[in-house]
């Protein structure tokens, strides 16, 4: 076997090991891969920053991803919920996900912690029913979507922690989709089509999605229509959002994504290094194939005609 | 190290999921199963718990007789395995296919047709906005040829011929867009993996 039919029967075993390789490289050898940051990344960002803490309107979180879609969606989650509580915009929390709750309670718990750990004072710091809310999960989204636009409480009359809805302080401001000023639906199925459906068609409600990078290019028809003012995709988004905080001052350092894009770039450029190495190889192989074939023709078509 | 026994055996369960890479065995196999057992688990509680019980059963030990009917429309639909009265799923399938054409219909129409319609239309006001007009015309001429491509009543010929021909091209380009999404994504869930497998288990980064 020569090299270049070598390079068309590499032992996907190899291909496998050299993936973890170039995976784990980046998490020990430090160094950063400069990302660009999209529009439609930077919209979003823009959109939460521009928001008046003192309008009294939060923004709806919608957390739908599952187990599986963490590594792209918790990201994203940690960060919108980061930039809202350091603004002092009010966060409400929903699932129709059943998987999801969990991970929302985790994201929560995790970044008002980590803010009142360094918060001086009641009003530094980030309190349960007063800055956020997490109503848990509801079955039947479509009749819930509804719902919502004429009274929140109704669909979720108790919080995950089952308190009254209308008891907590947060809850006695924002009634329904009005007293919204975007939801953001973190996604890894298609939910936030049915909020395009019954909650930004029929009342209005402006939305901004983070998905997983398959869902992606589904949605990128509705950013040009204007239906979605912005949208987190996959790690990237969330490395991406990641950077704008850290440029706007919002934290000190990048989070996961940021670290996981660089496994990323180069799993990316070994996957094309790949290709080109297994095309080089077809090609060459193939080439000589034809060699050998134009050699044998004759004496083959002989032995066809008789 | 992680001193959590549940860190530890999530651990052990990644690694005998990987362990497929290498080819199938039994340690995958037992990974896989339990996986669709605890999942199937889950459901099933969850669903009791959180839609069921509060949603159906509370309210009707409260009295509450109206939610009889979605009980029984629910039931209704269990007669599908009893010949004699299978005729009987049609009542909760034509409620739910009427409730949902009924809801879903003027939504879809509303929501993913006439505007995707309207953002499609290049408007003078668009045209004169420099890069921005630029693009609209080529969306437009995209989503003609894409449509050319998908028209099937007649043969592509003349016109039509070049219409679906460079269609094929914003097809492909779609799809290389999918493609190239779709690989990041599944590196993405690679990646969270050995973050996990690195981090809370060995410990070896924050």
């Amino acid at each position: 076997m020569d090299l270049f039919s070598g390079f068309t029967r590499i032992d996907r075993r190899l291909i496998y090991l050299l993936l973890t390789l170039f995976v784990i490289l980046p998490f020990f050898v430090k160094f950063r891969i400069p990302q660009n940051i999209m529009p439609q990344t930077k919209n979003l960002f823009e959109f939460i920053e521009n928001l008046n803490p003192t309008s009294e309107k939060a923004v709806l979180l919608s957390i739908d991803y599952t187990p599986q879609t963490m590594p792209e969606c918790h990201p994203m989650a940690l960060s919108l919920l980061t930039h809202c509580f350091k603004k002092k915009i009010p966060v409400i929390g929903v699932s129709f996900d059943p998987q999801a709750p969990g991970l929302a309670i985790e994201a929560f718990n995790w970044v008002a912690n980590k803010i009142n750990s360094i918060a001086r004072s009641s009003s530094d710091s980030i309190i349960y029913g007063r800055d956020y809310v997490y109503l848990g999960w509801k079955s039947g989204r479509i009749a819930a979507l509804l719902e919502m636009g004429e009274k929140i409480s109704n669909v979720f009359p108790k919080d995950y922690y089952n308190n009254y809805t209308d008891s907590l302080s947060l809850m006695k401001k924002i009634k329904n989709y009005r007293d919204i000023s975007i939801a953001i639906i973190l996604a890894a199925a298609d939910y936030p089509q049915e909020w395009l459906m019954y909650a930004q068609a029929r009342h209005g409600l402006k939305l901004g999605a983070g998905l997983t990078a398959v869902m992606a290019p589904k949605y990128y028809p509705f950013l040009q229509t204007g239906q979605l003012s912005g949208m987190i995709s996959g790690m990237k988004g969330a490395a991406e959002y990641e950077n704008l905080l850290l440029r706007y001052g919002y934290t000190e350092t990048t989070g996961k994504a940021e670290i996981g894009m660089n496994s990323q770039t180069l799993v990316h450029l070994l996957i094309i290094g790949l290709i080109i190495i297994g095309n080089v190889g077809y090609l060459a192989t193939k080439k000589k194939d034809k060699k050998m074939f134009k050699g044998t023709q004759p004496s083959r078509q002989k032995g066809r005609i008789s | 190290m992680s001193p959590d026994p549940w860190i530890w055996l999530a651990a052990f369960l990644t690694m005998m999921v990987f362990s497929f890479l290498f080819r199938d065995n039994p340690f995958y196999k037992f990974a896989e199963h339990l996986f669709v057992g605890v999942a199937n688990g889950y459901y099933i509680v969850f669903y009791w718990h959180q839609a069921l019980k509060p949603n159906l059963f509370e309210p009707l030990k409260n009295g509450n007789l109206i939610y009889l009917i979605p009980l029984i429309l629910g039931l209704l639909y269990f007669t599908r395995f009893i010949p004699r009265w299978s005729w009987l799923v049609r009542l909760p399938l034509g409620f739910m296919i009427g409730w949902g054409a009924g809801i879903s219909i003027p939504a879809n129409i509303q929501a993913f047709i006439f505007r995707q319609i309207e953002g499609t239309i290049v408007t003078p006001e668009i045209l004169n906005s420099g890069w921005e007009g630029i693009w609209a015309v080529l969306i437009f001429i995209g989503v003609i040829c894409t449509v050319i491509y998908f028209f099937f009543s007649t043969e592509h010929r003349g016109v039509l011929k070049y219409g679906a021909r460079f269609g094929i091209i914003f097809i492909m380009l779609g799809f290389g867009a999918s493609f190239g999404y779709t690989v990041m994504a599944r590196v993405s869930l690679l990646i969270g993996r050995i973050q996990f497998l690195l981090g809370p288990w060995l410990g070896l980064i924050k």
